[in-house]
């Protein structure tokens, strides 16, 4: 994913405390390694149940969370964020995976998600991709921007359209440039505007992707599985 | 001492008159189909001898298909995965006969001739020739009656009744026979019931005819009724057993459908990943084919895991990402492809196709990291972007001999109605390539 390099995302002054969910020890230390010295992880787990006491135990920033988990009702990630949906206004889930299933992306984003992005990241982008959430944005992949584009259409909404519904012209814009592989810096050259506006657009779309109420979204999903 | 020839497995065909046990035994023994059949014929004429043992070959003789499923098969090799697949899809449909029926139907060398005689006159007309042999019979006899020869109608016409009604049974009980009708008819299991009964109740009536010897209907009627009760109260106790019986088959049946789907994860996991992994272990060293490895497993075994079977395949993303795959296996840099909308392959979007394979191939190889590639297809129109993060060109720099851009890229769109667009920076090159319905349309109403 390169849509985060280089983007110089201003590091918050006090390291951000995550915590890593992930069933496979084996990726949890590895991601630990890669992580940036700005960012502690304050806590491990790999159930849904180990994930969601760790999460209200520790209080973290920003919760790095697989969206396949073992444990609870078999929901996964999407559990985990439901079981800790009081401490959403301050604790962000950025959602990690192999899997590139739109139920379990869609699922796992309109639980309460700020970002999607796949395991094979570099530690550079995920760092970036931590602060960017811990920040409030949302952190959108190529692959995430593409999936947005399919499920809501490449049309631009009519007035007459439910604003949740379809996306503006310059949301648009703004998701295609990402799925060409722009970074949100290169997105704001090309399209002449500040970063903090194409991050406004971002979370727009990320916004909209939680709440619409459009039926092709969930339906589209569970019809095409790949993304 | 010769040497044993190598037969086919006897198996039922699917290329029959009744129940395919002739061109089965034909196939097996290597004759002519025609002799076969006829043989049986002449044997059913010595007594009834034929008759019997083409009963007895088609309970016990399985269908083609049910054949085939015995021999499980192994997924192809994966190592080449942008090979197996562009030729995976399509194979198993094309071959225009009963699904399982394409690879054991094949013809040995000596009947290549006679096996189309027989489709034509055979299998097409099969049910009529059938159908008019048995007529001309019932009008053999009934001539030779008229001409005061006795042939006792008493005994005949149950005969017949019985054979019909065993025959009728039994032709539910094969598989592809039933499958063909739902195919054809839509007709489902109540028509199957439907046939069975009526089967087992001309079987019944024949059977009692023939017992009680008398044509008197008084007599039979009675009779009739005396052995449905009997049949009635044997099905009665019998029922719970049956039943018990039917339920255990059901378990042991579904139990072997997750047996055979086990082992064909297994196999499959065994003759991709498993292999894949210890050629990862053996370069272990080298870091590039590492990579180049792991990638190419994980493109094939995300296309088998996800892969939406009822999706039309063959189209315009379908073949980027295979353009995609091959570029990723021959330089090892990673492409990543999104694709939004998709297309039916038309020759301006194959142009489309090969111009953006030259693209990744060059951001590949100058950019040196991950190409992302992005298509747009809608209402027609598809759009192509290749992005790299390379270093940047010049295309007034490119030597004029040099006919990667401008020959494969540019040229190539211009000449098809569509048009490409290179941008090139110091932090990277973006080929933009557009091909608008118009074009792609026209293409395919010349083609």
């Amino acid at each position: 994913m390169s849509t985060t390099q280089g983007t110089g995302t201003s590091r918050p002054a006090n390291p951000v405390r995550v915590v890593i969910v992930d069933d496979h020890a084996i990726f949890r230390s590895g991601l630990k390694a890669d992580l940036d010295a700005g960012i502690q992880v304050v806590g491990e787990a790999a159930t849904v149940e180990q994930a969601i006491a760790v999460i209200a135990q520790q209080r973290p920033d920003v919760v790095l969370l697989d969206v396949h988990l073992p444990g609870g009702l078999g929901g996964g990630g999407r559990e985990v964020i439901a079981g800790s949906a009081a401490l959403l206004p301050t604790t962000r889930f950025l959602a990690l995976s192999v899997s590139d299933a739109a139920e379990d992306v869609v699922a796992v984003i309109r639980a309460g998600a700020r970002g999607y992005v796949t395991k094979t990241i570099s530690g550079a982008e995920i760092t970036d991709a931590v602060f960017r959430v811990a920040g409030g944005d949302a952190v959108f992949s190529p692959r995430l921007a593409g999936f947005v584009l399919d499920a809501f259409g490449t049309a631009p909404a009519d007035i007459a359209d439910d604003e949740l519904d379809r996306l503006s012209a310059r949301e648009l814009e703004v998701m295609r440039l990402i799925a060409r592989g722009y970074s949100y810096k290169e997105v704001a050259k090309e399209l002449f505007i500040s970063i903090k506006t194409v991050e406004t657009h971002v979370s727009a779309v990320l916004r909209k992707l939680q709440l619409s109420s459009r039926h092709e979204l969930t339906k589209w999903a569970a019809e095409r599985r790949l993304l | 001492m010769t040497t044993l020839p190598v037969r086919p497995p006897l198996a039922r065909s699917s290329d029959r008159v009744i129940a395919g046990v002739c061109s089965g035994l034909a196939l097996h023994l290597g004759w002519p189909v025609r002799n076969v059949r006829l043989g049986m014929v002449l044997a059913a004429l010595a007594g009834g001898a034929g008759l019997l043992f083409y009963a007895w070959l088609w309970i016990m003789v399985p269908t083609a298909d049910e054949a085939a499923r015995r021999s499980a098969r192994r997924p192809a090799s994966p190592i080449a995965p942008a090979v197996s697949q562009v030729a995976g899809p399509g194979t198993a449909h094309d071959a225009g006969m009963g699904p399982g029926a394409a690879g054991t139907v094949t013809p040995g060398p000596g009947q290549a001739g006679t096996v189309p005689w027989f489709r034509a006159g055979g299998v097409r007309y099969g049910k009529e020739i059938l159908l008019g042999c048995g007529l001309l019979l019932v009008a053999g006899i009934m001539i030779a009656q008229m001409l005061g020869v006795d042939v006792s109608l008493g005994t005949l016409i149950p005969a017949a009744a019985v054979l019909g009604g065993a025959s009728i049974a039994w032709m539910q009980l094969d598989e592809t026979r039933r499958a063909g009708l739902v195919d054809k008819t839509k007709a489902d299991q109540a028509g199957g019931w439907g046939r069975l009964a009526a089967g087992l109740a001309l079987v019944v009536a024949g059977v009692l005819v023939m017992v009680s010897g008398s044509g008197s209907w008084e007599q039979t009627w009675l009779a009739l009724l005396a052995s449905v009760a009997v049949l009635g109260g044997v099905v009665l106790v019998l029922l719970p057993w049956a039943l018990k019986f039917w339920r255990d088959l059901e378990a042991e049946r579904a139990g072997r459908i997750r047996e055979t789907e086990r082992a064909e994860i297994a196999a499959h996991l065994h003759d991709s990943v498993l292999q894949t992994l210890a050629l990862i272990q053996r370069r272990a060293g080298n870091e590039h084919d590492v990579v180049r490895l792991a990638r190419a497993q994980e493109r094939e075994l995300r296309g088998w895991l996800f892969q939406d079977h009822g999706r039309e395949t063959g189209q315009l993303s379908d073949r980027i990402k295979a353009v995609a795959a091959e570029v990723e296996d021959l330089l090892g840099n990673a492409v990543e492809v999104v694709s939004v909308g998709d297309a039916a392959m038309t020759e301006a979007r194959e142009a489309l196709v090969q111009a953006c394979r030259e693209a990744m191939l060059n951001a590949s190889r100058h950019g040196g990291g991950t190409v992302s590639v992005y298509l747009e297809a809608s209402d027609g129109q598809a759009e192509v972007f290749i992005k790299d993060r390379g270093p940047g060109f010049e295309l007034a720099d490119v030597p004029a001999d040099r006919l990667g851009v401008r020959e494969s890229i540019i040229g190539r769109m211009n000449r098809h109605g569509g048009s490409a667009e290179i941008l090139s920076t110091g932090d990277g090159t973006e080929v933009r390539l557009r091909l608008p319905a118009a074009a792609a349309q026209g293409a395919e109403g010349k083609s």
